[in-house]
């Protein structure tokens, strides 16, 4: 009676714990690399740090969206899903299928800028002034919930962080840093230069005219703009 | 001769008092309650039937004997509608699933043998899952499984056991004991049985069947062979017509008890959990849901909520419902909330394949459900390579699946080369600049910026039969600024900015 009791004890708390075990997305570990040979050698480890947000800084045409799709192609290799958040509405998927990224494998997440459908003619202006302030904050939002998830290996976020008040902006990285360690994944912010304090563990500032990756920070500090 | 027809095994199910069981759903902590019809109460719930209150009772007599009971009317078509909902759940445990108004359901059971080597044991199961089905959508109910719709009716309405099996062939040995009115049989046949002093079915198995044939033609045989047990009918399956729905109608006191997320969240949880049972039932996925709040004393409040795939978890949609009416203000009390699927798709069990995590895929799930509420299902897509030569027409959203269900080789497609990761829509002008008939800077945005190396041109054109485009792109490497995709329209030689080689 005693034994088959225990046993029965056991195998419950058994239960219970694979139960536990299999209701958390596995927390990635480790790197994830660039796919870009002159930005891995920049890198630490030689890829971007999972669990962690990392900035890829750069003007326009400075080729940090180029890097953030090679890396995404990377996490993908695995049979992973990956995720980009277009808060600027401006991804062009035919490159990123050129990169070799999987677009079966990509969501693209692009809340909806500018008026909403139906505004009058008069409240144009004013909405689509207020249009990327208003498809900041729900990409950002995005980006956390698909951080946070644990079932994508790697999100790209891109936002217009300049429309948004500074303090606003980075009470929001906070969260998509705390989101990113939550989830395990690597979380690639891309930014224009200057702007407001990314936490970012890593900040790589790419100059597309003379194509030279140059990495300004590393580690977990709260000002990312500069070592 | 045609050979008997054996009759098939039937599962019936029958939910005791539903007129009552249905308002109680919504009311579980009500007082003394009767459902009244014609001013004569039909049922009553424990207190009243504890102060006194019987079924048969005018509702003068119910009143003298409890002055506090509350009285509904009876509502066939909501008990109708109840019996249909039920049914629709329980469509997931059996091929046929028919009607037996006003309060019971019949089910083939004969596949349950299917589930197992051992028929007793898997009509047990199956027994007990109908149970488990009817508890989860608010309804005790009881079961019989027996030979035939007749038998298994009889049983599981007039044995009072919560269930009832009878092995194959015993079906005449079963009712014997039960009385006459199991049957169901014509008023004219049951008053006539009465009056010659048969009161059992055992009683009206045992007279010859030709004395009733002769006595009352059809109906009479029917009648000798539903209590010899004789009942090979068929199942007539029900059908379901629309999606479907569930309404809590608050009691008068109890409006403005959900004034605030958690207790309306609460509430509508439990309407979640009846519209999954039912969708999963008919193996259907809600695609998009609506939540209507009825407001006191008139007025509403909509609640669309798009789903990024189709499903039939409660708990999946219950993420973003939270979210959704953590932000709503209502003007006023609720006094009623309404549930329904307003779009929805076939679901298919899905086969994961090595190395995939069913904690992942509801981590995902719950992730797009939560994005797809907020900022609608058409801001989350996964992108497909369209045949078409205007650039930004190359591409077309599409749904994005879960990666078990759709596992395409990477580059499976054919990509173009020399295109920008990032396009800019609406295109920007541009002016350019030049000394003795050679481009040397392009205006950007004000601000004159040298031109380092330009290569192209490529020309694109086409779609003459709708909106013609003819375009010659250059790729330009600017200072301070990295490389553009430009074009000059070939209508009027402006130069235009389309991307950025980012």
């Amino acid at each position: 009676m005693g034994t088959a009791t225990r046993q029965q004890e056991v195998l419950e708390e058994l239960r219970r714990q694979i139960h536990r075990i299999e209701r958390r997305p596995a927390r990635r570990e480790g790197f994830l690399a660039s796919g870009r040979p002159e930005v891995d050698a920049l890198l630490p480890d030689g890829g971007f740090p999972r669990g962690a947000l990392s900035a890829l800084s750069g003007g326009p045409a400075s080729g940090k969206t180029g890097v953030a799709l090679s890396a995404l192609r990377e996490a993908q290799a695995g049979g992973a899903l990956a995720a980009y958040v277009d808060g600027r509405g401006e991804l062009y998927p035919p490159a990123a299928l050129a990169l070799g990224v999987d677009l079966a494998r990509l969501l693209i997440v692009r809340p909806e800028r500018g008026p909403p459908r139906g505004a009058r003619d008069r409240d144009r202006d004013r909405d689509r002034d207020r249009g990327a302030r208003d498809a900041a904050l729900p990409g950002l939002w995005a980006a956390e919930v698909l951080l946070a998830s644990g079932a994508f290996a790697a999100v790209a976020i891109d936002v217009p962080l300049h429309d948004l008040p500074a303090s606003r902006a980075e009470a929001m990285l906070r969260r998509l840093r705390a989101a990113a360690e939550k989830g395990g994944a690597a979380a690639l912010l891309l930014a224009a230069p200057g702007g407001p304090a990314i936490p970012a563990a890593l900040r790589l500032d790419l100059d597309g005219a003379r194509l030279r990756p140059r990495l300004r920070a590393v580690g977990g500090g709260e000002d990312g703009r500069g070592a | 001769m045609a050979p008997e027809r054996r009759a098939p095994r039937i599962l019936a199910l029958v939910v005791p008092a539903l007129p009552l069981q249905r308002i109680l759903r919504s009311r579980p902590t009500a007082g003394p309650l009767g459902v009244v019809s014609e001013g004569v109460v039909c049922h009553a719930n424990a207190p009243a039937l504890a102060a006194g209150v019987r079924p048969g009772d005018s509702l003068v007599q119910a009143r003298a004997a409890c002055a506090a009971m509350s009285a509904e009317p009876l509502d066939p078509a909501a008990d109708r509608a109840s019996l249909r909902a039920l049914a629709e759940a329980l469509m997931a445990l059996s091929p046929a699933v028919e009607l037996a108004p006003p309060d019971a359901l019949l089910l083939d059971a004969a596949g349950a043998r299917l589930a197992g080597s051992d028929a007793e044991a898997s009509e047990r199961t199956l027994a007990e899952r109908v149970l488990g089905i009817c508890r989860h959508m608010g309804y005790q109910g009881q079961v019989s499984v027996a030979d035939g719709k007749a038998v298994a009716l009889a049983l599981a309405r007039h044995t009072g056991r919560e269930r009832t099996r009878v092995a194959p062939g015993e079906g005449a040995r079963a009712l014997s004991s039960l009385p006459l009115e199991a049957l169901d049989l014509p008023l004219e046949v049951a008053r006539w049985l009465s009056a010659v002093g048969v009161d059992r079915v055992g009683a009206l198995a045992a007279l010859p069947a030709e004395t009733l044939a002769h006595r009352f033609g059809a109906a009479g045989a029917a009648a000798g062979r539903r209590a010899r047990g004789e009942d090979s009918r068929p199942l007539v399956p029900f059908a379901p017509e629309t999606f479907p729905h569930e309404r809590w109608d608050l009691d008068g006191s109890d409006v403005g008890v959900l004034s605030s997320a958690e207790p309306l969240l609460f509430a509508v949880k439990r309407l979640a959990d009846r519209v999954a049972a039912r969708l999963a039932g008919r193996g259907l996925g809600a695609s998009r849901l609506r939540l209507t709040l009825f407001l006191d004393p008139r007025g509403e409040e909509r609640v669309d909520l798009p789903l990024a795939r189709p499903g039939a978890e409660a708990a999946l949609w219950l993420v973003p419902l939270r979210e959704r009416l953590g932000g709503l203000r209502l003007p006023a009390p609720v006094r009623g909330l309404d549930l329904a699927v307003v779009e929805a798709a076939e679901v298919h069990a899905e086969q994961l394949a090595v190395g995939d995590r069913p904690e992942v895929a509801r981590a995902l799930d719950v992730a797009l459900s939560r994005l797809s509420a907020r900022l609608g299902d058409g801001s989350l897509f996964a992108a497909e390579s369209a045949d078409r030569h205007r650039p930004e027409a190359a591409y077309r959203a599409a749904p994005f699946r879960r990666a078990g269900t759709d596992r395409r080789a990477v580059s499976g497609e054919e990509a173009p080369t020399g295109r920008p990761t990032r396009l800019v829509d609406p295109p920007r002008p541009v002016v350019a600049l030049g000394e003795g008939g050679r481009l040397t800077a392009l205006r950007v945005e004000g601000t004159a910026r040298a031109v380092l190396a330009i290569s192209g041109p490529e020309r694109l054109a086409g779609e003459w039969w709708s909106e013609p485009f003819d375009r010659d792109y250059y790729r330009a490497r600017l200072e301070g600024l990295g490389e553009l995709w430009i074009y000059r329209d070939g209508r009027d030689g402006r130069l235009w900015i389309h991307g950025f080689f980012d």
